[in-house]
């Protein structure tokens, strides 16, 4: 499938040699984003509680993940891969919907999802190889009160539709509507004027986001680094993520390498 | 004219093609999209304008610089204080869940006085009377009313030591953690006054033992700020980071080397250290040095690989980078942030010593006079303290205060504690939230959350600089809350104690004037952060030392409690948004998971998700095994923070507590309570 041209791509590079796997962006992500907590609930007929303790029913737009070089003690390493949605260059998603709930056509290249379009079909997550969409099979419920003021960032969705991370993309309006009133180029935003929830928390600063076509962005050079990857590359996707590691380790788990074969 | 077949066909295409040009159709698909839109059923976003006002947020154990984002005036959300010179903008896993804790399920909603097993609600006022009818008996008797702290930085801790010490008592205690254990060794085993800090901006290498700087180790969020601004993704690196700890935590994840050192090798690994470098011409100018090189030399390279399990060659790389690098530091401390020796503090000491790197900082003058000193007060052992209650060595409290701790829970052996502390003839917990101390309380007066009240924090431990920080009340109260050195103010005045001071936001003003601070600037989210240094003078401790260092090796499998931030703290249970961020190699439904390579897996006899039954320290508890080649071999691995019996639906009966079995010993030499690396067997079931 042709990829789309635009002239601004919003992606993110992430340092996973530096990331420590705390999980502040898993938390922004939900606040800024309104992901309710897994309200506890016990299905008596199964005999199974759902909560978000055996991740059976949560819902996370970002999730890091632990990998490490399969080597016994001490020879063992570990590392922690964030993951967004990618905002594929040709995402596997978008022509699999049958409503066009999900497009990628805005300039900045971030695949949309329009939760009142969605009717819940599912297909795009089937999809995704990345496990980035979540399907909203109950209603949201925060606790009692909490949802008392809500992040006014992101619209509260309902179930029966699918959801994704947007590169919180009411930051992006917001500042393009900055620069707007300060006279400045809605299309030309400096590095750093949108950010994401997750690269702005995080304490070891292993999230960078910015235009990949932007020189003046850090992302820009560091996504052409001879470290940086992309997860699941060799599918042609395309994704709008790197990941930056000196570890060979990293790398060739980032896809699906057979054990004697040499990484491209 | 009659209609026929043919007409009534006609009527009806027509109709249907003259709909079509209609609005009729079109509106009513609109219709029908907007109201199955309309999702009444689900929360809706509150509309008005967006705000974020500067505090500190005290959540975690040193707090994190945020800016609360508010619409409509209420709080859903925090970002970072990039202004802010301790968090630069970053915010810990816990602190990013500060507006939402606002309004947790766990909260407490007004003072609760227990009424048999259930609580019932009282005012102000009563609980006011109550306990001022309570303490007028016990004013002057040594030991009947004390107080236990779990904030180790805030000027509150001067009311409430000050108002005991109005009382006549001086039971005042803080929970157990690096920064205790540190002021023993530091002021109390070597002499020494101020604060220990660790320059980490200054630093070329940075050697870790057994600190988890970027999880578990101080203000974790500057850790991680201070290493990564000198790792630049593209570029050279200015700092080489080393970890030695018997597990590959999430500083040794980030780290160049991992070293695996025996839980309780930590001291014997430091002094092995020290060896070679005095070895290699390095003095240090405090007091005992002969002394404490004698000592250093029993450490050779071979009895350093016996007490901790540390290769020759390993021991000499570390000992080279330390030697090569121009500005090292070493950090000590145990994994779970508690229960560390005080033999492995003050040999920390010594090694920064012997590399010139000795960060002492300044304590800030008191506000309230009558307080006793802040290192004093630290330097004391809460564990061994409640050990000689239960023994009837100590007197049994009439009063204990509990402030900003959950003691029931988080202290080692934690069931054994949370009975000794049942002892007491009032309990009284100022806790914002159900924890277990607060359920097992007999008064609970909830303090307002961070968001809601003003605080301070003075220099949080681990620092390189001397530093305060006010937290100022950012969001409107949502429980009927009270500022707990507010109450014990008006307390003391009740009493007849005189703290000099009628409010506890004169006492911090005093406190921002003595140190020289403008108001307002901290107000507003900024630092007061002074260059000025303490004195480095003390004596290393040797003898002391000696005889902790000698202390025989525990035998059997040794446990690795390790402290994750995103799990919580021993005072402040999983967030609802923070449980999905726990792995499932930690818990999985119910199950608590314990961590051990396969070779120790082996020799246990058994297997990936086995159940197992762990027992130290008089106490038990159950997990499953998560193999995990990131643990030394003999060491079992687990997560502190989980099997909650108290708080919310989120948390309560998820896992077991590990705090349970944390056995307690006496260091030889010290006599400081420590269970870091300590023994538990571990049974299949």
């Amino acid at each position: 499938m042709h990829a789309k041209e635009f002239k601004i791509r919003w992606g993110m590079v992430i340092d996973v040699d530096k990331c420590t796997g705390c999980g502040a962006c898993m938390v922004a992500c939900q606040v800024e984003n309104n992901i309710a907590p897994v309200t506890p609930e016990v299905d008596a007929w199964a005999g199974v509680a759902y909560d978000a303790s055996n991740k059976l029913r949560t819902l996370n737009w970002l999730t890091v993940y632990e990998i490490n070089n399969k080597k016994a003690f001490p020879e063992y390493e570990v590392a922690y891969m964030p993951r967004p949605c990618m905002q594929c260059a040709s995402p596997a998603c978008v022509p699999v919907c049958p409503v066009v709930a999900t497009d990628k056509n805005e300039e900045g290249g971030i695949v949309s999802q329009i939760y009142p379009r969605c009717i819940g079909c599912r297909y795009c997550m089937a999809a995704c190889p990345y496990h980035a969409r979540y399907f909203n099979w109950f209603d949201p419920t925060w606790p009692a009160g909490m949802a008392k003021a809500l992040s006014p960032s992101t619209s509260t969705r309902p179930r029966g539709v699918v959801e994704k991370c947007n590169f919180c993309h009411t930051r992006f309006q917001q500042a393009k509507d900055k620069a707007r009133q300060e006279g400045g180029d809605p299309n030309s935003l400096a590095d750093g004027a949108y950010n994401t929830a997750c690269a702005e928390v995080c304490p070891s600063g292993a999230i960078l986001f910015g235009d990949l076509n932007n020189p003046a962005h850090k992302v820009h050079a560091l996504a052409h680094s001879k470290h940086s990857f992309r997860l699941l590359e060799r599918l042609g996707l395309g994704p709008q993520v790197y990941y930056y590691s000196k570890r060979e380790w990293v790398h060739r788990l980032g896809d699906n390498y057979l054990p004697n074969e040499k990484k491209a | 004219m009659g209609l026929d077949r043919r007409a009534f066909i006609k009527f009806i295409v027509g109709g249907a093609a003259g709909t079509l040009f209609t609005p009729i159709p079109w509106k009513l698909a609109d219709d029908s999209s907007i109201w199955s839109q309309n999702w009444s059923w689900i929360p809706r976003l509150k509309s008005g304008a967006v705000t974020a006002d500067a505090t500190y947020s005290k959540l975690c154990s040193a707090g994190c610089a945020v800016k609360v984002k508010k619409v409509g005036g209420l709080a859903f959300g925090v970002k970072g204080n990039a202004d802010n010179a301790l968090s630069q903008g970053g915010v810990c896993p816990l602190c990013a869940n500060g507006a939402q804790m606002l309004r947790s399920p766990a909260r407490v909603a007004g003072p609760l006085k227990k009424d048999g097993s259930a609580f019932k609600a009282i005012s102000w006022d009563e609980a006011e009377a109550l306990l001022a009818d309570k303490l007028k008996g016990l004013k002057g008797q040594s030991g009947k009313v004390a107080a236990i702290s779990g904030d180790g930085s805030g000027t509150a801790n001067e009311v409430l030591s000050g108002f005991l010490a109005g009382l006549g008592s001086s039971a005042y205690y803080y929970m157990p953690s690096d920064q205790t254990t540190m002021a023993k060794a530091w002021n109390g085993i070597m002499g020494g006054s101020g604060q220990i800090g660790y320059d980490l901006e200054g630093a070329d290498l940075v050697l870790c033992i057994g600190a988890d700087i970027m999880d578990a180790f101080g203000p974790t969020v500057r850790n991680q700020k201070a290493i990564a601004a000198k790792r630049p993704i593209e570029g050279d690196k200015t700092v080489t980071l080393l970890y030695a700890g018997p597990v590959r935590t999430r500083t040794a994840a980030v780290a160049d080397t991992w070293v695996p050192v025996s839980p309780d090798g930590g001291a014997a690994f430091a002094l092995g250290l020290a060896n070679l470098l005095i070895k290699s011409g390095k003095g240090a100018s405090l007091g005992g040095f002969g002394e404490f090189a004698e000592l250093a030399a029993k450490f050779g390279p071979d009895a350093v690989e016996k007490a901790a399990g540390v290769k020759t060659e390993a021991l000499m790389t570390v000992a080279k980078a330390l030697l090569m690098a121009k500005n090292p530091v070493v950090v000590v401390g145990s994994g779970s942030g508690q229960g560390g020796g005080v033999a492995l503090a003050a040999a920390g000491v010594a090694l920064n010593a012997l590399l010139g790197s000795l960060t002492v900082l300044p304590e800030f003058p008191k506000a309230v006079s009558h307080a006793p000193d802040r290192s004093g007060l630290l330097a004391k052992d809460v564990v061994a303290w409640l050990a000689d209650v239960d023994a009837g060595k100590a007197p049994t409290p009439e009063v204990l205060f509990v402030y900003e701790a959950n003691p029931a829970y988080a202290l080692p052996q934690a069931a054994a504690m949370a009975k000794t502390l049942d002892k007491a003839g009032l309990l009284v917990s100022f806790s914002t939230y159900m924890d277990e101390t607060a359920a097992l309380a007999d008064l609970i007066l909830p303090a307002p959350h961070p968001f809601e009240r003003l605080d301070d924090a003075q220099s949080p431990y681990g620092l390189g600089k001397a530093t305060y920080l006010l937290a100022t009340a950012v969001a409107a109260p949502e429980k009927d809350c009270k500022s707990t050195p507010d109450f014990i103010l008006g307390l003391a005045g009740k009493l007849g104690v005189d703290l000099g001071f009628g409010a506890f936001e004169d006492v911090l003003k005093a406190k921002v004037q003595a140190i020289g601070a403008d108001w307002d600037a901290l107000a507003a989210g900024g630092a007061f952060v002074s260059d000025r240094k303490g004195s480095a003078q003390a004596d290393l401790g040797a003898s002391a030392l000696a005889k902790a260092a000698a202390a025989p090796k525990a035998q059997g499998t040794l446990l690795a409690a390790l402290d994750h931030l995103n799990i919580g703290t021993g005072a402040l249970a999983t967030p609802p948004h923070a449980l999905l961020t726990v792995r499932d190699t930690e818990l999985y439904g119910k199950d608590l998971f314990v961590q051990m390579c396969a070779a120790t897996a082996k020799s246990l006899g058994v297997s990936e998700g086995a159940k197992v039954k762990l027992t130290a320290g008089g106490s038990e508890i159950t997990a499953r095994v998560a193999l995990n080649e990131g643990v030394m071999t003999g060491v079992v691995a687990a997560p502190l923070g989980l099997g909650r019996t108290a708080w919310d639906p989120f948390t309560k009966g998820k896992g077991d507590n590990v705090s349970k079995i944390l056995a307690v010993s006496a260091e030889p030499g010290t006599g400081y309570s420590v269970w870091a690396g300590s023994a538990v067997s571990v049974a299949k079931m």
